[in-house]
């Protein structure tokens, strides 16, 4: 059976005045895809930030198989490694080519071989339609093939849960449904996935549940069938109305 | 200009790595043979070759020694000026505005002078001081190049890094510093170059060092015009030798394909 892979506790978090976190308590399970949407400035990516302590939490508490997500940089660092994480704006090593940006974490953290990371990386750069490009730099890429690229990343480290981050909001339209494509690959594959996004489709047709963020708290969770169908208030209706459920 | 002489099938960083060949090679040859070259010429420059050579050898020994401990300095108190801990900064700070509000001048005759009084048993000698001082001179230049190429490397670098497991170490030296030094490349070349020329100042404790070679010689042969046109033309092969190097860096550097 599936099991709670990622527990929140009652997680708080303020920038000066503003309360972004109002107390979040929710678990994610092991193999579960959670798609997580609501307007910006709710506190969504909030979450995902704290999750991996990119932006560590006021008070509450957030554990990742049990273990205490916390300053300690020995835990921490192991906790990251398991944790994949994909950017809005991708974020890929500029001065490193694309192979580089893959291997550069298990040669460091594994201390694997170039030439065994190397290997790795191009079953990966294949996996997401990448492998013709892997000796290009970041710069030579579209937007849709950097993220791609910033997937393999992530994956590289053989992440037991990947952190989405808006991963298609800085991509041309044209370019959002090869993301996607890679994404629906690794859900199907089984891959514990959180997933902050506007893109309703990919909720609809990937999500195993569907969570809505509104002023910091979460303001509704459900499968995606009846979060769509029967939205909980009037906020969730006008949401999905805008961004186009 | 050296980049430019490499077929266009050429690989970045065989260009570059040609580049940086060609151009210590041409520097070493134009060091051993400027006392031979000099010998040619007409008097007083002839008869005085040998001193010549050696004064141009001095300054860029000089030059190489402090500018190196600058770039080590630079790097350490750029990381102490960005540095979570507030007393590293404002020691930082402190070092980079008394070095950049006093005279160099002042600065290579204090070490050389002042410094062995207020620290008794500490007498340094002329060429010492002066790496020294041009050290602490151009480490403080030097930190706010590198400050700035640290404060351009995107936010987002250091999070991606971060996220992926990486350690502090790893993160700066895998991720930040090669982005941060690549900006850094261009106001640091100005400020070795600038060294390079500011060398001439250890000449005022005793460095026998191009200037005070050129100095010597005018004085002695009343012939200004010669000697001094020789030392400005000597130091101006040199800074070109010092930039064709100093270009191929930046051109291994720029994956981007910017720099044209």
């Amino acid at each position: 059976m599936s099991k709670a892979y990622i527990v929140c506790r009652d997680v708080r978090k303020r920038f000066g005045e503003h309360e972004v976190l109002k107390g979040v308590s929710t678990e994610f399970q092991t193999g579960q895809v959670t798609v997580i949407i609501g307007a910006s400035g709710s506190g969504k990516s909030t979450l995902l930030r704290a999750i991996n302590r990119l932006e560590p939490h006021d008070s509450g508490s957030i554990t990742i198989d049990g273990v205490e997500v916390s300053d300690d940089q020995r835990t921490l660092q192991k906790q990251r490694s398991e944790v994949g994480m994909v950017f809005q704006q991708f974020n890929l090593f500029g001065h490193m080519s694309v192979l580089d940006n893959v291997t550069l974490a298990p040669r460091r953290i594994r201390r694997t071989p170039r030439t065994a990371a190397n290997e790795q990386a191009m079953l990966l750069l294949k996996r997401v339609g990448m492998q013709d490009h892997a000796h290009k730099y970041p710069w030579q890429l579209s937007g849709g093939q950097q993220q791609r690229v910033a997937i393999a990343r992530a994956l590289a480290m053989q992440p037991k849960v990947m952190l989405f981050d808006e991963p298609t909001s800085a991509l041309d339209p044209e370019m959002v449904q090869e993301v996607l494509d890679v994404m629906r690959e690794l859900a199907r594959g089984g891959m514990t996935m959180i997933v902050v996004t506007h893109e309703m489709g990919f909720a609809r047709e990937v999500a195993d549940r569907v969570m809505f963020f509104d002023q910091g708290c979460i303001a509704h969770d459900a499968p995606p069938a009846e979060f769509f169908a029967n939205p909980a208030n009037e906020r969730i209706r006008a949401f999905i109305g805008r961004v186009g459920g | 200009m050296l980049l430019a002489l490499w077929p266009d099938h050429w690989s970045r960083s065989q260009r570059s790595n040609a580049t940086l060949v060609a151009a210590l090679v041409l520097m070493a040859l134009v060091l051993s043979l400027l006392g031979q070259l000099l010998s040619f010429f007409p008097e007083p420059i002839g008869s005085n070759a040998a001193l010549f050579a050696d004064g141009a050898l001095t300054t860029l020994y000089l030059t190489l020694v402090s500018g190196a401990a600058g770039l080590v300095l630079g790097t350490g108190a750029a990381l102490a000026r960005t540095s979570r801990l507030a007393w590293l900064r404002y020691v930082a700070s402190f070092y980079i505005w008394a070095i950049r509000g006093t005279p160099l001048l002042v600065q290579i005759l204090f070490v050389y002078f002042a410094l062995p009084v207020l620290v008794p048993g500490l007498n340094l000698p002329d060429f010492a001081a002066a790496v020294v001082a041009l050290g602490l001179n151009v480490g403080a230049y030097n930190a706010e190049a590198i400050r700035a190429g640290l404060l351009a490397v995107p936010r987002g670098q250091t999070e991606a890094a971060r996220a992926l497991g990486l350690g502090h170490g790893h993160v700066f030296l895998d991720v930040v510093f090669p982005q941060a030094f690549k900006i850094a490349l261009p106001p640091l070349v100005s400020n070795f170059v600038a060294l390079l020329k500011d060398s001439s100042l250890a000449y005022a404790i005793g460095v026998v060092e191009l200037t005070n070679v050129g100095n010597r010689i005018q004085s002695a042969t009343f012939q200004p015009v010669a000697t001094l046109t020789t030392v400005a033309i000597t130091y101006l092969i040199l800074t070109t030798l010092v930039t064709q190097v100093t270009h191929a860096v930046e051109y291994r550097f720029d994956v981007e394909g910017r720099a044209k």
